[in-house]
């Protein structure tokens, strides 16, 4: 609730708790798609389930037209709108060890939340895992501090590396996931899930 | 039909769209009068002049000094390394780059504050950021940098410490209260102590 919360419409407490609303939403809207198998997590990468990668790209493009309509319409400054900054070591590091961690539990943190609060002990022990890893990263944190903080590239936009506008590049974003989603599905013909 | 197709069918058009139409760069950000009025009245856009002494000593790449008064009176005197933007030029299409800034800190002063703060609201009613006042203006910056005047002896040891900055940066820009210094071999920019700012915090970033 970004603006609202910035603006002093709601206090912190509400904001809060209408992040735990959303977060009870988005919990179910993810166990309701079953997201909270590891199975079909991991699936994307042994290549015989593809949704989550088809779910979090759809949801990606959904996010990123409707934020260059709503700019063309004049209903939201783009230049007010947060972007996480990059600091490329530890955003490559932090993928690599996310995506060894994905693959070997088959879970992402939110999912795994999803599938403990249905009683998977899978997901359970993914997230003491998580919490040890958590631990790790927190208690040994002046010893990775300085990778932590390198290469700050500030918030830089793909589209203003390329020199292209942010529309032409939504485009190309487009085609280019129509594209991996036939690729994907093509994968799931050729790697069917074995039976257990 | 195919999933995909239907979404193909839905979202190419939009991309298409989205990519044919030039981009949205109006601002439509603006304060309303009352926001405005409380951001003026919280005097968050007042900079000390120790801060800026501190930061022209340090040649801070950072600070952009912007002088609003006429052109007269910039060529008589001015700090070092401003540049004149006279108030009547203030909305010119080169000076829009200048005050629209997201990489320096621009910090306007004039001889009091009264020109510098209506400058300062123009440039924050057009929806820009970092832009500060020179608090006190330059008539302040005389009585306090460039001629300090030493505290009573029963001031606090803050009183004090602000004196010794203060002594030292007018040194440092050439002030006149020379014989103040005590005549050492230490540079004056030594004795300055550096503003030290707490480093900004990160947000947290998200997952899924």
């Amino acid at each position: 609730m970004g603006p609202l919360a910035v603006n002093e419409f709601i206090t912190e407490n509400t904001n809060l708790f209408l992040a735990f609303v959303i977060g009870i939403g988005f919990g179910f809207v993810l166990e309701q798609s079953g997201f909270s198998s590891s199975r079909k997590l991991a699936g994307v990468f042994y290549g015989y389930d593809t949704v989550v990668l088809k779910v979090f790209f759809t949801g990606a493009i959904t996010a990123m037209l409707g934020l260059l309509f709503f700019s063309l319409f004049g209903w939201v400054d783009l230049s007010l709108v947060y972007i996480n900054p990059t600091y490329l070591t530890s955003a490559i590091l932090g993928g690599v060890v996310m995506g060894a961690g994905f693959i070997m539990g088959g879970y992402c943190p939110g999912t795994s939340f999803c599938g403990a609060s249905i009683g998977k002990i899978d997901a359970w022990i993914f997230i003491v895992g998580l919490f040890i890893g958590v631990g790790l990263f927190g208690g040994g944190y002046p010893i990775w501090e300085k990778l932590y903080w390198a290469k700050d590239l500030g918030d830089p936009k793909v589209s203003e590396s390329l020199g292209i506008s942010d529309g032409v590049f939504a485009l190309i974003l487009i085609l280019v996931a129509l594209g991996m989603f036939w690729v994907a599905e093509w994968a799931e013909k050729k790697f069917p899930q074995k039976e257990y | 039909m195919q999933p995909r197709i239907i979404l193909a069918a839905f979202i190419i058009p939009l991309g298409l769209i989205i990519a044919a139409v030039p981009q949205n760069t109006t601002k439509p950000y603006k304060l309303t009068a009352n926001e405005l009025l409380a951001e003026a009245s919280s005097r968050t856009q007042y900079i000390a002049p120790e801060e800026v002494a501190d930061m022209i000593i340090k040649k801070d790449p950072v600070l952009q000094l912007i002088d609003v008064r006429s052109k007269d009176e910039f060529e008589k005197y001015h700090l070092e390394g401003a540049i004149n933007i006279p108030m009547n030029d203030l909305l010119s299409e080169d000076n829009s780059e200048i005050l629209d800034q997201d990489v320096k800190m621009n910090v306007i002063y004039s001889n009091s504050t009264v020109t510098a703060n209506e400058a300062w609201m123009i440039a924050r009613q057009l929806g820009y950021k970092n832009n500060f006042v020179l608090e006190g203006g330059l008539n302040y910056w005389f009585d306090a940098i460039m001629n300090p005047q030493k505290p009573g002896s029963t001031s606090s040891d803050e009183e004090f410490a602000k004196y010794d900055f203060r002594k030292a940066a007018s040194v440092a820009l050439g002030g006149g209260n020379i014989e103040a210094i005590p005549n050492n071999e230490s540079a004056p920019s030594a004795i300055l102590k550096p503003i030290i700012k707490s480093p900004k915090k990160k947000k947290a970033a998200g997952g899924c």
